[in-house]
């Protein structure tokens, strides 16, 4: 039996960070990786959020030297595909004046492959102490007195300690601890992608600094584009739930769109690689934890509960979990009661904070952009006549107006139920039920809502028909 | 455009096998059917089955494993350093 105060399962964002956090604090570490390098079995590359740099010192030494498809975008790119398949506008942001701080102020996310990052990140927790075994699967836990304390890898090699799992969507560590065997079918998502290769100079030319693209559409799932330096990754994903067809028969009709495949064209783009793994989804982590054993970041279905960003969440998990397993092992209590400190401290974090609307944002996402079928087939011509209207030479504006105030009406059956039973949940958990009612409680507005609507009509909607 | 997704990926050999189904337990609900993207599992005569060389295509999602509510399916991750590798993941 090999002795060590901390073992961690993977050597992914969460388990390099948990590697390197422990180390720093002199606790004698290992972590697995069952890949021949880290990165080398994780896709879905890393859109880096700002926040980033705000908690994580070594991230202000990332940059192209050690992380050469690394890419920063000030800009995203909203396109709106209607049920025709066609791309009827598209919207470019960039940070906004609410933004408060550096670099968020500079760019939204920047963008590197995951065989960049993971492998950069290892090193820190390498060179600050902790020993990474590479290519090595662990297969178990061993258990003494009924109770977890340490992990068994496929050579049958033994290694006593506390317990990280960071094994991901499909963990181990989860199953064998009895925290979850798998995840429930509206928890997990399933997200295939395919690389595409071009040169960092169109993407430059045509892109400009855009570094990603959210396809909003009513024929598929809404996908997703991130520019890295001399590629990109379009993909979809959805609940297990939601399939009616194989992914493939949805990510396909996003790379036949015909604005798709011009924009491939003149990138110059050739498909390279393709991928899929399962992405925990999902507003509320529960079973984190258990005797002498922690779960992070996917393992513990930390992703973001809107957009499902995962890097962040598993790094900040991590840091968590070694302060609380460090606190364990010096009361010598590594029991699930005392390790609930692990859920205070998550949740004092920023993706505690994330997760106080973890449902209602986990509902608003299923509900609107991966509806396509139910929601974005009215939403989208919907978005697209408030904002497509008016730029339009076809009748004198006034009559433009009303027109468009007319079609925008046949939305109401469908937009009024949707903000009743999705916006005004999430204002409510976001701004507090006080100053909800000021705005209003959802049944008074329900039950004022024929009155509304009935003034909208007589104020707007009424005018003769115009030809 | 058309691109035969399953040209696109890398893979070590030596996984060894490490997806399995028991017929017993299967209820032929399909899941695993609509659910991989490589289209991995068939059905003949009403039997779910995973196809001979899965070993050398399978992504290791575990999308089907994750599925199977009649825990018919067992998946274990390939051995260390064999399996899906991802350049540009």
């Amino acid at each position: 039996m090999n002795e060590y105060d901390i073992v961690i399962v993977g050597a992914g964002p969460g388990g390099s960070t948990a590697a390197k956090e422990a180390a720093e604090k002199g606790l004698k570490t290992i972590f697995f990786e069952r890949g021949r390098k880290p990165g080398e079995k994780n896709s879905s590359g890393c859109g880096l959020g700002p926040r980033m740099w705000r908690d994580f010192d070594v991230m202000k030494e990332i940059g192209p030297e050690v992380c050469p498809s690394i890419r920063e975008g000030r800009a995203a790119r909203n396109y709106f595909v209607n049920e025709e398949g066609e791309v009827t506008g598209y919207i470019m942001t960039t940070p906004t004046a609410s933004v408060t701080y550096e670099p968020a102020k500079s760019w939204i996310t920047l963008n590197c492959y995951r065989s960049d990052f993971d492998p950069w990140l290892s090193q820190y927790a390498v060179d600050a102490g902790a020993e990474l075994k590479t290519s090595t699967l662990v297969t178990g836990l061993i258990r003494e007195d009924g109770k977890v304390v340490g992990v068994i890898d496929e050579k049958g090699e033994k290694y006593r300690g506390f317990v990280i799992g960071a094994d991901g969507a499909v963990s181990m560590v989860a199953q064998q601890a009895g925290l979850r065997k798998r995840w429930k079918q509206e928890e997990v998502t399933i997200v295939p992608q395919y690389d595409f290769e071009c040169s960092p100079s169109k993407i430059d030319d045509i892109m400009g600094d855009e570094a990603l693209a959210v396809w909003w559409s009513a024929v598929f799932p809404a996908a997703y584009q991130v520019f890295f330096n001399g590629g990109f990754h379009i993909g979809l994903g959805n609940w297990m739930t939601w399939w009616d067809k194989n992914p493939m028969y949805y990510l396909n009709r996003v790379i036949s769109l015909k604005y798709f495949k011009r924009l491939v064209r003149i990138l110059d783009a050739k498909p390279r690689e393709f991928q899929a793994h399962l992405l925990p989804w999902q507003g509320k982590p529960y079973n984190t934890h258990t005797d002498n054993v922690i779960l992070v970041g996917d393992a513990g279905g930390f992703p973001c509960p809107l957009e499902a960003e995962g890097i962040y969440p598993a790094m900040i998990t991590a840091r968590a979990a070694i302060e609380t397993a460090a606190d364990a092992l010096s009361e010598g209590d590594t029991s699930k009661e005392f390790l609930m400190l692990y859920d205070k401290k998550w949740k004092a974090t920023s993706v505690g904070e994330e997760f106080t609307a973890g449902p209602e944002l986990a509902s608003i996402w299923r509900a609107l952009p991966f509806s396509p079928h139910k929601t974005m087939s009215w939403f989208i011509p919907m978005f697209m006549e408030i904002i497509g209207g008016i730029i339009d030479w076809s009748e004198p504006h006034a009559v433009r107006i009303r027109q468009i105030a007319r079609r925008l009406k046949t939305y109401l059956p469908q937009a009024v139920p949707f903000i009743m039973k999705e916006v005004i949940p999430l204002l409510t958990t976001v701004l507090g039920e006080d100053k909800m009612e000021l705005l209003t409680d959802p049944e008074k507005l329900l039950t004022e809502m024929p009155e509304i609507q009935e003034a909208l009509t007589k104020a707007f909607m009424d005018a003769p028909e115009e030809e | 455009m058309k691109i035969d997704h399953k040209k696109l990926i890398t893979r070590v050999p030596g996984t060894g096998d490490f997806i399995k189904i028991d017929n017993e337990k299967c209820t032929s609900c399909d899941r695993c059917l609509i659910i991989c993207v490589m289209n991995l599992w068939k059905k003949r005569d009403g039997t779910i089955y995973i196809v001979d060389d899965y070993a050398s295509q399978c992504l290791e999602c575990g999308a089907c494993y994750q599925v199977c509510e009649s825990n018919a399916i067992e998946f274990r991750f390939p051995a260390g350093g064999t399996g899906i590798v991802y350049e540009q993941g």
